[in-house]
């Protein structure tokens, strides 16, 4: 029995000793966020941070974690509480297919959280590890510094509950939200 | 203006009896249940047409007639309905629509998505369902409110009275139901967009930020097994036997058996799965594909273009007769120069996978796939189903660029899924490529070879321009995979074979492939021209790749018309502008680019290099500012313009040039696959690099203002990066490269 925290929380697992986290966590825990890409950790979209470093999980056997932090793209924030880097992400339209941008995520997360002002040096060091075949990669610098520029601290996105309506922005008039019931 | 082809009342037909609620019970009577039918989000649901369906919550759904792989469908054809609709796009429940006629590409005649034209033949089409849908429930309103419909306003999914209340669309949905459906309703004036042509962040960001958004490679169901597959290392080639003695040893593994291209192992978890395909061992059969090595390619394709002068695609003045006269002529120089492209692998960062479940004459299949209407067939083709009882269910592409439009791994999957259903009968199976499965089994970008020869008059005018391309045509193994499921049932099975791959094709000696050629003559002003095509394919499977024939002729076309330049002592840009004075949007963009990049002031230590290309309707010019030191190139800051018309998410549209941009990147400077013995030599990202963010340049776009219809812009971004690099390496060393990847000597 392998014991680690997952996302903040206590779990267990006595899945075979060898079997990658990747798939620990995909197939076992059923969080679908992080991805498979390569199954060699050459192309970052497994990456989860493991006691704050991001790491590939696709070549990491679960024993290895026993005792440790794992951090997946769920525990970095959710749609109602996004983290500010996924809200950077949004404002600056960074996903195109969006299959890597979990394992984006995971790094620059890891990041900002040792280097909260990182020179596009430090970008470019911490985020090499991570393949986009879409091609994302100025709107992921971009979207770092935003952050780290404390761009998104007051922004919400578009149809948010807390982000200001289109009525309320044009004519300062507040409406209910698109799920107010009809009176039929 | 094309019109919204599908009726509300044709479309009810299309539901399922299953699906109830009131509209249906008004409008069913007699209609046929179709199995495949939308099914409705709540039984209250109006059905407004066969893209929209509003709840009397108030919530919208809106069923997505084009798949979503990056390039932007999801949030762009979104706003389409949303403009006219008077609803924020992010409050629309997007969902992926099943395969019906209703959402077949007005152009494809079949449902699916590609060639960069989701936008351009959505734009009238989801506009009109919107404004029809709209005027449906201001009809309502003004019957229940008692006033005319012209006192009502809608904001927001709101009618707005004259006295300024706000009620909820989904307040008049029972009333809306009916009435008459509205055709044809006036769309807006551009001058009233709220959202076309405004920034916007994209709608699927939160998903695809959150880890939410759904893959093929995410679907999850009740008892679901994991299958890997034992390919042979040549294409084509089949297991003649194997053995799974100690695969099968494994706690675990459900079963392993022989299918057409394999061997599948098939265990409840992947990482099973995976340890007992290490542990069978295959023999294959041979195939004349396993004496072919890529070494002998370009000396192949080089000696056919000695010997053979192939067929002619396009002839206009003299043609390749000018340059004889040409020759002769003091006034005129003749150029030659001969290009050289490897083969490609689309390398998506989500391997191919599928999941299939069958449950007696029923199958259900869960894929990201650009081919949405071919599956089913597919599927009920080689399972011998009835295709109504086939169901498909397409979830977000985790990258495409053209291979999930291909139906190998679907047909595949029905081999497994059957074979399995028969020890586990209504249990579903998933089917996970390795990346080195995904790697060694694509269909390659083919490689090519080109000769290029023009003649210049003493005023720098080209007279003559003639090229020939050799290589592998796509179109017969596209159409290989597909003429079965597609053709016509009265069509013989020569004309089949002869068409496709398996006879002496169409594609071969006879006509021209288009795709072979496309982009190799149509941009430049010079009064005689002749493209023609030497076959030769040494049958590694090949496929359409981002921007397709334009991934090469751009690079052929834009290199030498470079060349051409400096040999008429011209500047590249005032030589593209002389030569496209007939086309004013191609001139356009390219006089733009030399102004926003500053062409001739480049930062010192750097060199300016220029491109540009039409492809897919729209046109695109970009100049890439790079240095060299020793051998290495490094590509720092690329400026682009494009003109796809209208913009209707500007944002979008420069994130698919950027993106366009860095994937042809990757082919500039590394992109290269190769083959021994026809086994693929390429297995993973270390051995098929691609561009990483250290290597990234920073990308500048500007859209050029139309009031054009829109055009494609997921691949007219790649064609004229490879060239701009190549040329501006020319400045920076005196070196013409002619092949790709870019590397100096």
């Amino acid at each position: 029995m392998i014991h680690f925290m997952l996302n903040g929380e206590p779990v267990s697992t006595d899945v075979p000793e060898d079997t990658p986290l990747l798939w620990v966590i995909r197939d076992y825990f059923n969080l679908k966020g992080s991805k498979f890409g390569c199954g060699m950790g050459l192309c970052g979209a497994c990456s989860m941070q493991l006691d704050g470093v991001s790491t590939r999980t696709c070549i990491l056997p679960v024993s290895a974690v026993e005792g440790r932090h794992v951090t997946t793209i769920e525990g970095l924030g959710t749609a109602d509480n996004l983290h500010p880097l996924q809200k950077a992400w949004v404002k600056h339209s960074v996903p195109q297919c969006g299959y890597c941008q979990s394992g984006q995520l995971i790094s620059a997360s890891a990041l900002l959280a040792q280097n909260p002002n990182p020179t596009e040096d430090d970008i470019a060091n911490a985020m090499s590890g991570n393949l986009c075949r879409c091609g994302t990669y100025p709107r992921i610098k971009d979207a770092i510094l935003d952050t780290a520029a404390g761009g998104v601290a007051q922004w919400e996105p578009p149809g948010s509950d807390n982000a200001p309506s289109a009525d309320s922005v044009s004519d300062g008039v507040a409406q209910e939200k698109s799920v107010a019931g009809g009176e039929a | 203006m094309s019109q919204l082809k599908v009726s509300r009342r044709g479309f009810m037909g299309l539901l399922g009896a299953g699906s109830g609620g009131l509209v249906l019970s008004a409008s069913l009577s007699g209609c046929a249940s179709g199995n495949n039918a939308v099914q409705s989000p709540s039984p209250e649901a109006l059905v407004l047409n066969a893209f929209l369906q509003i709840t009397p919550e108030n919530t919208v759904h809106f069923y997505l007639p084009r798949e979503e792989m990056g390039q932007g469908s999801y949030h762009g054809l979104t706003t389409l309905v949303a403009e006219e609709l008077d609803v924020l796009p992010e409050r629309i429940t997007v969902q992926h629509a099943p395969v019906n006629k209703a959402f077949n590409h007005p152009e494809f005649g079949m449902q699916g998505t590609g060639g960069s034209t989701s936008m351009k033949v959505s734009f009238y089409p989801l506009r009109q369902a919107g404004a029809n849908a709209r005027a449906m429930l201001v009809d309502a309103a003004a019957a229940e409110l008692g006033v005319s419909p012209a006192q009502l306003k809608t904001e927001d999914g709101h009618i707005i009275t004259t006295s300024g209340e706000r009620h909820p669309y989904g307040r008049f949905v029972q009333l809306a139901s009916t009435l008459p459906t509205p055709e044809n309703v006036p769309l807006k004036n551009a001058s009233d967009f709220n959202l076309i042509g405004k920034q916007r962040p994209r709608i699927d960001g939160i998903s695809k930020s959150t880890g939410t958004a759904q893959f093929g490679i995410d679907v999850d169901l009740p008892n679901l097994h994991k299958a890997v597959i034992i390919r042979s290392p040549v294409y084509g080639a089949k297991p003649v036997k194997f053995d799974a003695t100690e695969a099968l040893k494994l706690a675990d593994v459900a079963q392993v058996f022989a299918i057409d291209n394999g061997v599948a192992i098939v265990a409840k978890h992947i990482w099973t799965a995976k340890k007992a395909a290490k542990l069978v061992s295959v023999e294959w059969s041979n195939v004349p594909l396993a004496s072919q090595s890529s070494t002998h390619i370009r000396d192949d394709f080089a000696s056919a273009l000695d010997t053979s002068e192939g067929e002619e695609h396009f002839k206009s003045g003299e043609g390749v007769q000018a340059l004889q006269q040409a020759e002769s002529s003091e006034n005129s120089t003749v150029v030659e120069a001969e290009y050289w492209v490897p083969f490609l692998a689309h390398a998506t960062m989500e391997p191919m996978n599928c999941t299939i479940q069958f449950n007696g004459p029923r199958c259900d299949i869960w894929l990201g796939t650009q081919m949405t209407g071919a599956v089913q067939s597919a599927v009920a083709y080689h399972g011998e189903l009835d295709k109504e009882n086939v169901f498909v269910h397409t979830t977000l592409l985790g990258g495409s660029f053209g291979r999930r439009g291909n139906l190998d791994y679907v047909v595949e999957a029905v081999e497994v899924g059957q074979a399995f259903s028969k020890s586990h009968p209504n249990t579903p199976v998933q089917i996970v490529w390795s990346r080195e499965d995904d790697m060694r089994h694509d269909y390659y970008r083919p490689a090519a070879l080109a000769r290029l020869k023009a003649s210049i008059d003493d005023q720098g005018q080209v007279q003559t321009w003639a090229a020939t391309r050799s290589g592998g045509n796509m179109m017969s193994y596209i159409l290989d995979e597909v003429i079965d499921v597609l053709a016509p049932g009265f069509l013989p099975n020569g004309m089949v074979d002869w068409l496709s791959k398996r006879g002496y094709g169409l594609f071969e000696n006879w006509v021209v492939d288009p795709s072979s050629v496309e982009g190799l003559h149509e941009d430049y002003d010079v009064p005689n021209k002749e493209v023609r095509h030497v076959t030769v394919d040494h049958g590694m499977r090949l496929g359409f790749l981002r921007s397709v024939g334009h991934s090469y002729t751009g690079f052929f076309k834009e290199s030498f018309m470079d060349e051409l330049a400096i040999k008429a002592n011209m500047d590249p840009v005032e030589m593209r502008l002389n030569h496209t004075q007939s086309s004013p949007r191609l001139n356009g963009v390219i006089r733009e680019v030399a102004k926003v990049a500053q062409w001739g002031k480049p930062q010192q230590g750097r060199f300016q290099g220029i491109a540009a290309h039409r492809s897919f309707d729209s046109y695109v010019a970009q100049i890439a500012e790079v240095s060299v030191e020793g051998s290495k190139i490094t590509v720092h800051k690329v400026t682009c313009v494009v003109d796809c018309g209208r913009a209707v998410n500007p944002d979008m549209v420069k994130a698919q040039m950027e993106g366009g941009i860095i994937f042809g990147l990757s082919a500039a400077l590394y992109g290269e696959i190769t083959f021994k013995e026809g086994a693929v030599e390429q297995s993973n990202f270390h051995d098929y690099r691609l561009v990483r963010l250290a290597e990234a340049p920073e990308v500048e776009v500007h859209i050029i203002d139309s009031q054009e219809d829109p055009t494609g812009v997921g691949e007219p971004g790649v064609p004229p990066i490879a060239p701009a690099v190549a040329n501006a390496v020319f400045q920076a060393t005196g070196q013409r490269l002619r092949s790709l990847p870019l590397k100096l000597a």
